[in-house]
């Protein structure tokens, strides 16, 4: 019992002497500047030299250097100072072309192709042109015939469909391996930018047209017997695109709407090699296509003030007779 | 280093000494030694970058883009950075750039980078149209390498000097921040009213009608 009144009593003067001793420099505002003291240090600064050689200095890793920005000179340094000796240049560069590295003499699409009827004036003199070109043409399909006996448009058309519709569904499914067969060395790093995150829906239809080949030529890298054959072979096909992104969002196309699309795409083969086959090379845009836009996501809401100030017109008229009968 | 002393050592012996090169070849200079080797970083974090979702119906709710970005082995303290690291959280990106202007702690420039960098990256990769459409989903800091120093005490002791350094991680969702990014947001007083009288009406009086 006494203990209790005696803590009692403690908490209570305890109280109320915090409360005095703070209460004066709460009232007045005297203006306090902290100081701190430090006891570890000598004060005599005769001996600072003598404390920073108590850390034994460590030389940092630099993580988040980019060493490409490092001048020759920077980066003679730092291999001097770590003993180490300058990477020797590889000089020798060992490479197979498999492939050439575009489209040569490449085919220019009539303007306004799948269009216009061959009935019309433009029409026939787009056919005339294309006589006119086929002597080249001729001449490359002979050396390509030289090559592979048994060449025949025709069949090369079908077979240059079934590489088109094998690419394309290997881009749907993402298979970078055996899409390697089906398009050559050029056109590779393209279509893995095009597939990258994205998820692709493709379907081939139907043929509008039978495809054909409209142009052929052959060119020689380095030596003369290494010919390289490109093919242009026009589509007219039906098919269905859908293109969704990473998150499975639409970004082009739907899954419901078939369209027709007229492509020129280019075919190339390494005649030479005795195991080449014919790959998708390239496709032609013509210079007289304007670009696509992609589509976007998000669009602008339509200000509806035409509406709205029907609206208040009728209102107004309905106030008026109102007003008047008042 | 040590592969570079063997290598040298290999030219050594061409010139003298065979039996040295038989030596040389004994010595383990391939991964299997590497699992005593240092830590390389943080590598799932960039991952969630790469996870391709399946595509949507029109009539769902389209799924919010995200992007993750991270920068490793910042020369600062991870429990300092942390501080910075929360102050983001919840934030839109202008918002978040904004406010880290302000602050006065050298891992801000970091963290403010790396956002930066991630709004890019998201425009530029993940098919994010406005940059100003973000906000920072998730923000925080992981430990990285530690260097060890030392410092010589007294009577031929030694004491051990850590440099610390850090990893920030930063996840940016497109759309608007939400309006409580904790979950133990406090209620609306009307909130806690009506579930309070819900409480009260679900009770059940024991031996009653």
């Amino acid at each position: 019992m006494s203990l209790r009144l005696l803590n009692k009593v403690g908490i209570q003067f305890l109280q109320e002497t915090s409360v005095n001793f703070l209460a004066p420099i709460a009232s007045t505002s005297i203006n306090v500047q902290q100081v701190r003291h430090r006891r570890t240090k000598h004060w005599d600064p005769k001996w600072k030299p003598l404390r920073t050689l108590k850390v034994v200095k460590v030389e940092l890793p630099k993580f988040n250097e980019n060493t490409e920005d490092l001048t020759e000179e920077e980066m003679r340094s730092r291999l001097k100072e770590q003993g180490l000796l300058p990477p020797r240049p590889w000089l020798e560069k060992p490479f197979f072309i498999s492939s050439t590295g575009g489209v040569f003499e490449g085919y220019v699409p009539p303007e306004g192709d799948g269009k216009v009827s061959p009935i019309s004036a433009q029409g026939a003199k787009q056919k005339l042109q294309f006589l006119e070109k086929k002597s080249k043409t001729m001449l490359a399909i002979r050396k390509i015939r030289s090559f592979e006996e048994d060449f025949d448009t025709p069949e090369f058309c079908k077979a240059a469909q079934n590489v088109y519709i094998k690419m394309h569904e290997c881009m749907a499914s993402g298979d970078k391996e055996t899409i390697q067969q089906y398009i050559t060395e050029r056109a590779y790093p393209e279509v893995m930018h095009n597939m990258k995150n994205k998820t692709i829906r493709w379907k081939y239809l139907k043929d509008v047209e039978l495809p054909r080949v409209v142009h052929a030529r052959c060119t020689d890298v380095v030596s003369k017997e290494n010919i390289f054959a490109q093919v242009t072979v026009r589509f007219h096909t039906q098919q269905v695109l859908a293109i969704y992104d990473r998150f499975g969002r639409l970004m082009h196309g739907s899954e419901i709407i078939a369209k027709d699309v007229l492509e020129y795409v280019v075919f190339e083969k390494h005649l030479a090699n005795e195991y080449g086959l014919w790959r998708v090379h390239d496709k032609i845009i013509p210079d007289w296509m304007p670009p696509k836009e992609p589509t976007s996501l998000t669009f602008e809401k339509p200000q509806l003030n035409i509406i709205e100030s029907k609206e208040k017109e009728l209102v107004d008229k309905e106030k008026k007779p109102a007003e008047i009968a008042a | 280093m040590a592969l570079y002393k063997v290598k040298s050592l290999f030219q050594l012996g061409n010139q003298i000494q065979p039996l040295l090169i038989t030596q040389c070849d004994k010595f383990h200079t391939t991964s299997d030694l590497s699992a005593w080797s240092r830590n390389s970083g943080p590598k799932r974090w960039l991952k969630y970058n790469d996870v391709i979702y399946p595509p949507q119906s029109p009539d769902e709710e389209p799924r919010p883009a995200f992007v993750c970005h991270q920068r490793t082995n910042i020369k600062y303290s991870p429990w300092k950075m942390w501080y910075i690291a929360s102050l983001v959280r919840g934030m839109s990106v202008d918002e978040a750039i904004k406010q880290l202007k302000f602050v006065l702690k050298k891992g801000s420039k970091d963290v403010m980078e790396v956002i930066e960098e991630a709004r890019e990256l998201a425009i530029k990769e993940h098919n994010v149209q406005y940059g100003t459409n973000l906000w920072v989903a998730e923000s925080f800091v992981g430990k990285g390498q530690v260097i060890k120093g030392m410092r010589r005490h007294g009577r031929m002791r030694h004491g051990l000097v850590r440099y610390f350094h850090c990893h920030y991680f930063v996840r940016l969702e497109e759309g608007t921040p939400p309006k409580d990014y904790y979950m133990h947001a406090p209620k609306e007083p009307s909130q806690q009213l009506q579930e309070w009288l819900e409480e009260m009406r679900k009770r059940k009086i024991i031996n009653s009608l």
